[in-house]
C-alpha cells in the first residue's frame, strides 16, 4: 500500500541529501570568503551564486518553498555582489551565513519554522543590500565607445569598472577564428589569459568577408607587460593594442571610430539582453568570467551516496556468513576425528581459512565505507566559532588540522553537539576580550585550534584555546558551594581531579568559574554524550594560558571491544572503554557506608553494586568466587560485582528495537558467536544509578 | 487468567443485529491461525513476515514481563514478545511445536512467541464478527471473532462447536505499549 509513499520518500531523501551537499559546499566557500579578499574572491562568489541558484531550482521542483524563497533572496544579494552593486562586508557575510543556517534548519525539520526563517532572511537581505549598495560611478577614463559599453552585460560592466578602478591597464585584442573551432579557440585563449589577467568581454565584429571565420574584438585587463601579453595571448595571430586613455576634454559621446568604437552592434550581438538577466539563470552563456567557466559546475567524482541502513544490512549478512563459517569449522572438527576423512578435512580446512580471510576483508571493507572525514563537522564548528566570536565581541582565529581524519559517520553525527558545546565553552569562558588580552600582553586575536588524529583504533580530537584557562581554586569553591564535594575531599584531590569537576552535573556554571553569560554550558552533557559514543573527554588547563579539551573516540561504533561477564547465570558484556580494571572480590573487605557497600582501592573508596541486584535478576549464585569490574565515567567509579569474567572480544554492537526503548541500562546487543546474543551494558546509566543515592566522595549534588 | 471470563463473554455474545447485506461482498481475507493453550488465535497473514523455530532467546532484564527477550534474526536483534504473557494466559511449557511469528511494528520487526502454528484460513466478511459489534469490554488488540466453518453469521453459533472459533488479533494493537 505504501509503494507511492516509498518512492515519494526516496525522491525526498534524494533531494535532502543533495541539498545538504550543496549547503555544505556553500558553507565551505563562504568560510573561505570570510578569510578576506584574494584572487579567489570573484570565483568563489560565482561559485556560491551558482550553488544557491541550483538549490533554488531544486527546492522549487520538490516543493520546499521556504528554501526556494530564501535561496531567491540570497541569489539577489549574491548577484548584487557579483555585479559590484554591493560590497563584500562582514554584514553581507553575516546574512549569507544566516542563510546557510536557515537552509540547514529547514532541511532538518521542514515545515517547522518556515515563515520565521523566510522573514528573517528577507529582512536581513533587504537591509544589508540597501545599506551597502554602491552608486554607479561613470568610467570614462578610457576611450571605449558607447556602442561597446551599451552591449556589455551588467557583470562585464562591473568587471570593467573594477579593473579600471584598480588601474589595471586595458588591452584590445582583435582576432579572427574559424567558425568551426571558435569554442576551442576561445577556451584556449582564456586559458592563456587566465594567469595574466582577465577577459572582460569579447564581441563579434564584422569580418573581412571570409564567411568561414568570425572576427572578435576582445577587451582584456592585465598588469602584464605588453610584450608578455603579446607573446602569450596574441600568438594566434590577432592584433593586440592598448586601449588609449581618453583625452581630458574629449566628450565620450564623440566616438572615435578608429579605436574601440569600430564595432557597430551586430546582429549576433543583438539578442544579448542588457542588463544581463539577474534572476532566472543569472549567467549569460559565453560572457561569464573566464575562470568560472573552466571549473566544472559540480564535482561529480567517483562516489555514490549510500543509505547507512544498507551498510548495516550488509554487515548483518557478513555476520550471517561468519556464523555459517563457524558451522563449517565445527564440521571440520568432526571430520578430523575420522582418519578416513583426512583428505576431506584438509580440503575443508583450506576452504575454511580462505573463507575466514575474505570475510574479515569484507567486514573491514564495509566498515571503511562508513567512514567519513571530520572536515564537514569541523566546518560547522568553524561557523559556530565565527558566530559566537561575533556575538561576544571576541576576536578568534580558528585553526584546523587533521580534518581529513576519518571516523564512523554515525559518530560524526552524534559528535556535533558535544564539540559545539566545547567550543562554546572555550569562547564563552576561555577567550578574553581583545582589550583584556592586549592588557595581558597576549596577542589581541585569540587562537582556537582544533586538531584530529588517529591513534590506534581511536580518533583523538583536541580543542585548545589560548584564553584565560580554568582557575582550579575558584572551581573547587564552586564545587563546594554547589555541594558536589566537601572541602575535605577537595583538599585531597589532585589537580587533574579538580579540573575534571567541570564534567560533573550540578556544578553551577553561573557561579564563579565561568563568571560570564548565564548560558549553561553543561559540560556534564558533553561527557555523557561522548561516553555514549564509547569515548572519553578530558581537560587540561593552565590558569592564564589556556585550556585544552581532548576527546578520544573509537573509530567505529559498529565494532567495540567488550569484557564478557557472567552474572546470575546470564552473560553480559561491558564496553572495554569503560572498564578500568577487574579484581577478585573479597567479601571481607567490604564496608557499609551510607547504605552502600564499599571497598578501598588504592586508598580510594569504591562503591560496589551487585550487578544481579541492580539489574533485578533472580540471584543464581553459580560460583563461590566473584569479581569486581571497575567501570568509570570521568572521575566517577563504580565496581560491578559479577560471578565470572569470560574474556574480551570484539563484537558488532547493534541497537535494541524501539519496543525496548524504555528499558534503561543497555546500550545494545551483540552476537558472541554461535547464535548467542548478549546485552551490552550502558555503563554511564548504570553507573549513575549505582551511585545515585549517596556516595562518600561525591555526596549530594546528584539527586537529579 | 483474566481473559477467561472475557472468553466466556464472547461465547455468550448475542447474535449481532441483522445488518443489511452489502451489495458487493469484500474478498475473503487470509488469516494465520495459531494455538495458545487451548484456544486458537489468528492474525492477518499479510502481517506475518516469517515463521521461525524458537531460537535461543536472551532475556532482557527490566523489560516488561511479556518481553521474552531478544534473538538474532540473520544478524538483526529482534525483540520476542511472549504472546501468552501478553494475553495474560498461563506460562507456556516449552514445546517443540512453539514458533516465533515475525511481524512488523512501525519501524521494527518483532517476534511473537506462540505454542504452535496451525493453518491459514480464508475468512469472508460473513465469517467475521467484528469487535465493534460485540458486547462487553474486549481488549483493543482483539479485532473480532472468526468462524471459518460458518457460511452465515446467523447459523454460526448454532451449528458450530466453539473450538472452530478463532480469536482474531490485531498485531498493531498487541504491540502497542
Amino acid at each position: 500500500m505504501s509503494g507511492a509513499d516509498h518512492s515519494d520518500d526516496a525522491i525526498r531523501d534524494e533531494f535532502l541529501a543533495e541539498a545538504n551537499e550543496i549547503v555544505e559546499a556553500l558553507s565551505r566557500d563562504l568560510l573561505v570568503l570570510d578569510q578576506g579578499k584574494n584572487e579567489q574572491t570573484v570565483d568563489l562568489i560565482n561559485e556560491v551564486f551558482r550553488g544557491v541558484h541550483t538549490l533554488k531550482g531544486m527546492a522549487g521542483m520538490f516543493g520546499f518553498h521556504a528554501i526556494g524563497t530564501i535561496a531567491h533572496e540570497l541569489e539577489n544579494l549574491l548577484d548584487d555582489l557579483r555585479l559590484g552593486r554591493v560590497d563584500m562586508s562582514r554584514e553581507v557575510l553575516d546574512v549569507l551565513f544566516a542563510g546557510i543556517e536557515s537552509f540547514q534548519k529547514l532541511l532538518a525539520t521542514p515545515g517547522d519554522t518556515d515563515d520565521l526563517e523566510v522573514n528573517s532572511i528577507t529582512r536581513a537581505v533587504e537591509q544589508v543590500a540597501s545599506e551597502s549598495r554602491q552608486p554607479k560611478d561613470p568610467f570614462k577614463i578610457y576611450e571605449i565607445a558607447d556602442s561597446v559599453l551599451a552591449v556589455l552585460t551588467e557583470y562585464e560592466e562591473h568587471r570593467l569598472r573594477t579593473n579600471i578602478l584598480e588601474e589595471v591597464p586595458l588591452y584590445r585584442y582583435r582576432v579572427s577564428y574559424p567558425l568551426a573551432s571558435i569554442d576551442v579557440a576561445l577556451e584556449e585563449l582564456k586559458k592563456r589569459t587566465k594567469t595574466l589577467g582577465e577577459i572582460i568581454t569579447y564581441l563579434p565584429s564584422v569580418g573581412d568577408g571570409d564567411s568561414g571565420s568570425i572576427d572578435l574584438e576582445i577587451l582584456l585587463a592585465s598588469r602584464a607587460s605588453f610584450a608578455t601579453l603579446k607573446e602569450s595571448v596574441a600568438k594566434d595571430g590577432g592584433r593586440l593594442e592598448p586601449v588609449p586613455k581618453a583625452r581630458r576634454a574629449a566628450d565620450s559621446s564623440v566616438p572615435e571610430r578608429s579605436t574601440a568604437g569600430t564595432l557597430p552592434p551586430t546582429a549576433e550581438r543583438a539578442p544579448e539582453p542588457e542588463p544581463a538577466s539577474t534572476t532566472a539563470t543569472g549567467m549569460t552563456a559565453g560572457t561569464t568570467e573566464a575562470g568560472a567557466e573552466l571549473a566544472p559546475a559540480r564535482n561529480v567524482g567517483h562516489s555514490v551516496r549510500v543509505d547507512i541502513r544498507k551498510l548495516d544490512y550488509l554487515m548483518n549478512v557478513v555476520s550471517e556468513l561468519s556464523l555459517a563459517r563457524g558451522a563449517v569449522e565445527r564440521m571440520l572438527d568432526r571430520a578430523r576425528a575420522y582418519p578416513e576423512l583426512r583428505m576431506f578435512a584438509g580440503d575443508l580446512h583450506r576452504i575454511n581459512r580462505s573463507l575466514e580471510r575474505n570475510l574479515t576483508t569484507l567486514q573491514e571493507g564495509i566498515l571503511g565505507v562508513r567512514m567519513v572525514p571530520l572536515k564537514q563537522l569541523f566546518e560547522r564548528v568553524q561557523r559556530g566559532v565565527r558566530q559566537l566570536a561575533r556575538e561576544h565581541g571576541k576576536e578568534v582565529q580558528f585553526v584546523v588540522t587533521g580534518a581529513e581524519t576519518e571516523l564512523d559517520k554515525l559518530i560524526v553525527e552524534e559528535l556535533t553537539d558535544p564539540l559545539m558545546h566545547i567550543v562554546r565553552n572555550c569562547i564563552d569562558h576561555g577567550v578574553e576580550l581583545p582589550e583584556r588580552r592586549a592588557g595581558l600582553g597576549k596577542a589581541p586575536i585569540a587562537t582556537l585550534a582544533i586538531n584530529a588524529y588517529q591513534k590506534g583504533n581511536h580518533v583523538v580530537i583536541e580543542v585548545e584555546d589560548d584564553g584565560q584557562g580554568i582557575d582550579v581554586v575558584k572551581l573547587a569553591k564552586a564545587a563546594e558551594r554547589s555541594g558536589i564535594a566537601d572541602a575535605q575531599a577537595l583538599q585531597e584531590m589532585e589537580r587533574d581531579e579538580l579540573l575534571a569537576l567541570i564534567f560533573l552535573p550540578g556544578l553551577s556554571t553561573a557561579s564563579s568559574v565561568t563568571d560570564t553569560s548565564g548560558r549553561g554550558v553543561g559540560m556534564d552533557v558533553v561527557k555523557h554524550n561522548v561516553a555514549k559514543l564509547g569515548g572519553v573527554v578530558e581537560v587540561q588547563s593552565e590558569f592564564g594560558t589556556g585550556t585544552k579539551f581532548t576527546v578520544t573516540l573509537p573509530i567505529t561504533l559498529a565494532i567495540i571491544r567488550v569484557l564478557v561477564v557472567s552474572v546470575a547465570g546470564r552473560i553480559f558484556t561491558v564496553p572495554l572503554t569503560a572498564v578500568r580494571e577487574a579484581f577478585v572480590f573479597n567479601p571481607k573487605a567490604v564496608h557499609r557506608v551510607d547504605g552502600k557497600d564499599v571497598v578501598t582501592l588504592r586508598g580510594q573508596t569504591l562503591v560496589l553494586s551487585q550487578l544481579d541486584e541492580q539489574l533485578e535478576l533472580r540471584r543464581v549464585r553459580t560460583s563461590t568466587r566473584q569479581y569486581v569490574v571497575v567501570v568509570s565515567v570521568g572521575v566517577r567509579l563504580l565496581g560491578f560485582v559479577v560471578d565470572d569474567l569470560l574474556g574480551q572480544q570484539d563484537v558488532v554492537i547493534k541497537g535494541l528495537g524501539a519496543s525496548l526503548a524504555k528499558v534503561r541500562g543497555f546500550a545494545g546487543a551483540a552476537e558472541l558467536g554461535g547464535r548467542d546474543v548478549a546485552l551490552v551494558l550502558d555503563v554511564p546509566t548504570l553507573l549513575e544509578e549505582g551511585l545515585s543515592s549517596a556516595t562518600p566522595l561525591l555526596a549530594g549534588g546528584e539527586a537529579k | 487468567m483474566a481473559d477467561k471470563p472475557r472468553k466466556a463473554d464472547l461465547a455468550r455474545a448475542p447474535e449481532p443485529p441483522p445488518e443489511p447485506k452489502p451489495v458487493v461482498e469484500a474478498p475473503p481475507e487470509e488469516y494465520l491461525a495459531f494455538r495458545l493453550g487451548a484456544e486458537t488465535y489468528a492474525v492477518p497473514l499479510g502481517d506475518v513476515l516469517e515463521i521461525l523455530r524458537v531460537p535461543s532467546v536472551t532475556e532482557v532484564p527490566r523489560a516488561a514481563r511479556h518481553v521474552r527477550g531478544v534473538v538474532s534474526v540473520r544478524g538483526s536483534i529482534t525483540t520476542v514478545i511472549d504472546l501468552r504473557r501478553r494475553l495474560r494466559l498461563a506460562d507456556p511449557v516449552p514445546d517443540r511445536q512453539a514458533r516465533v511469528l515475525l511481524v512488523r511494528r512501525e519501524d521494527e520487526t518483532v517476534g511473537l512467541l506462540v505454542d504452535a502454528v496451525e493453518q491459514v484460513y480464508r475468512l469472508g466478511p460473513g465469517q467475521i464478527e467484528l469487535r465493534s459489534s460485540m458486547s462487553g469490554d474486549t481488549a483493543d488488540y482483539i479485532r473480532g471473532i472468526g468462524r471459518p466453518h460458518a457460511t452465515d453469521m446467523a447459523v454460526a453459533t448454532k451449528s458450530n462447536p466453539s473450538n472452530d472459533m478463532l480469536v482474531l488479533l490485531s498485531p498493531r494493537e498487541l504491540l502497542r505499549d
